[in-house]
């Protein structure tokens, strides 16, 4: 009845196997690294100079530099929008996220027979 | 019945949409490896650290101007672009469709408004070209592209800037307004790739926006979405993708405030630390989303390819007892 029928039968794994052992795998792999680069993944961060600007360090002349009042706004203005526009953005996904889930409840399973649910002419069923 | 759904765009438009998002997605991997560095070193460093990263979002920028430069003329100059014009403009319907997509996820809608609907399925006529998000789409990318090209131009020669700007300082306010400016767009296209990738009558990519209408028979489709099979995969992955992408947009929005790099910030390790762990993986999921979306990309150009490879069998086979197509040689 299915495409697989004529396929050969094999033994496999179940899916509990092979989750624990792709958490196992990734547990191995974080120790591992954790072993080799203990707290410092991030070795970018280790061996930089942090000097500031209060400290009148290599960052003090941009600051000082800092004359153009209109560009200022434009990065406030920026960042106002970013965080905005980040949220609508996110009531779309919910809302678009919400809208796909009713639409699959709407579709017919993989296990339902084939032609169950079908109206002739298209027309709704429900 | 498959997902196939009626086709909507041209060749040069599928053709288009490929290579913008090709040359958009190379824009986003470079351009936010160095804005994000401490939470993509990763990224920077496969791409050839500050180098290497800086010339190939040089590279993809000459690309974009020239994808902008040639879409204007063509929109401008052609009477099919510039009848788009109209189909792209807004109007009441689709402040209508975005309330009722509200309600329809509330309950208190059965249906989505045509505005809103991606699946058109039996009924093509009051689908509009673009959908409500469709025209939002088309107006703050082509806003932020405008922008972001012009801040880009800006800030290719550092030393060319500070001419016109006495102080360095100046100069990298504007590669931060560049930065910034990205993130939003960043953002909507993690919701594109979503939208796009996991509506459940197209899972896992929408074959409209890369098979040409020329290509798809208007008798295909002749149900509703109820005739439809959803995959199996489809609930979980698209829970994982939906979470994904919600992280990815949080990441970047809270990113885009702490990781600025102007003025100067007052200390130079910004984030990078252990203690910024939670941001580095929620940037990185939604670097995630946008590679899940470069291969979507690829794989609907894949689809093309074998629906262009089909309908050629069949036409040479004109006996074809499925509703074959008619010649139309």
């Amino acid at each position: 009845m299915s495409y697989q029928d004529d396929l050969p039968e094999t033994s496999g794994y179940s899916p509990t196997a092979v989750a624990i052992s792709a958490v196992g795998g990734i547990v191995l792999a974080l120790v591992s690294v954790w072993w080799a680069a203990g707290t410092a993944v991030f070795y970018e961060g280790l061996f930089r100079v942090s000097p500031t600007v209060e400290g009148g360090g290599i960052g003090t002349d941009w600051v000082v530099g800092n004359t153009v009042p209109w560009l200022d706004f434009l990065i406030a203005f920026i960042h106002a929008a970013d965080v905005l526009m980040g949220l609508f953005i996110l009531l779309l996904v919910f809302i678009h996220w919400g809208a796909f889930r009713r639409l699959a409840a709407q579709m017919r399973k993989a296990d339902e027979a084939r032609g169950e649910g079908v109206a002739t002419d298209g027309g709704e069923t429900e | 019945m498959t997902n196939l759904d009626h086709g909507k765009f041209t060749r040069v438009t599928t053709t288009f949409h490929s290579l913008l998002a090709l040359d958009v997605f190379l824009l986003f991997f470079t351009g936010y490896s160095i804005t994000f560095n401490d939470e993509l070193w990763w990224l920077l460093t496969l791409m050839g650290g500050n180098e290497g990263v800086t010339t190939l979002h040089r590279i993809a920028g000459f690309g974009l101007i020239a994808l902008i430069g040639f879409w204007m003329i063509l929109m401008i100059t052609t009477d099919t672009g510039r009848s788009n014009f109209t189909e792209i403009m807004p109007g009441g319907d689709d402040v209508k469709a975005f309330i009722q997509d509200v309600q329809f996820v509330l309950g208190s809608a059965d249906e989505r408004h045509p505005n809103a609907k991606q699946f058109a399925g039996g009924d093509h006529d009051d689908i509009p070209l673009l959908s409500y998000v469709g025209k939002g789409v088309v107006f703050i990318f082509a806003i932020e592209l405008f922008l972001l090209t012009i801040s880009g131009l800006l800030i290719w020669s550092k030393t060319g800037l500070m001419q016109y700007f006495a102080t360095k300082t100046a100069a990298m306010a504007f590669v931060t307004f560049h930065g910034l400016l990205g993130v939003i767009m960043l953002m909507g296209v993690m919701f594109h790739v979503f939208e796009h990738g996991f509506h459940p009558a197209f899972y896992p990519v929408e074959p409209k926006a890369f098979i040409p209408r020329e290509l798809i028979p208007e008798t295909h489709t002749d149900g509703g979405i109820e005739a439809l099979e959803l995959a199996p995969s489809w609930r979980t992955v698209s829970n994982v993708m939906g979470v994904l992408t919600v992280i990815g947009i949080v990441g970047v929005m809270l990113g885009s405030v702490f990781d600025e790099g102007y003025p100067v910030p007052r200390e130079l390790a910004v984030g990078g630390g252990p203690e910024s762990l939670l941001l580095t993986i929620a940037i990185n999921a939604g670097i995630f989303v946008l590679f899940v979306g470069l291969v979507l990309s690829m794989y609907g150009n894949l689809l093309r390819v074998r629906w262009e490879r089909r309908l050629e069998e069949e036409r040479r086979q004109p006996t074809a007892t499925d509703g074959g197509q008619p010649d139309d040689d």
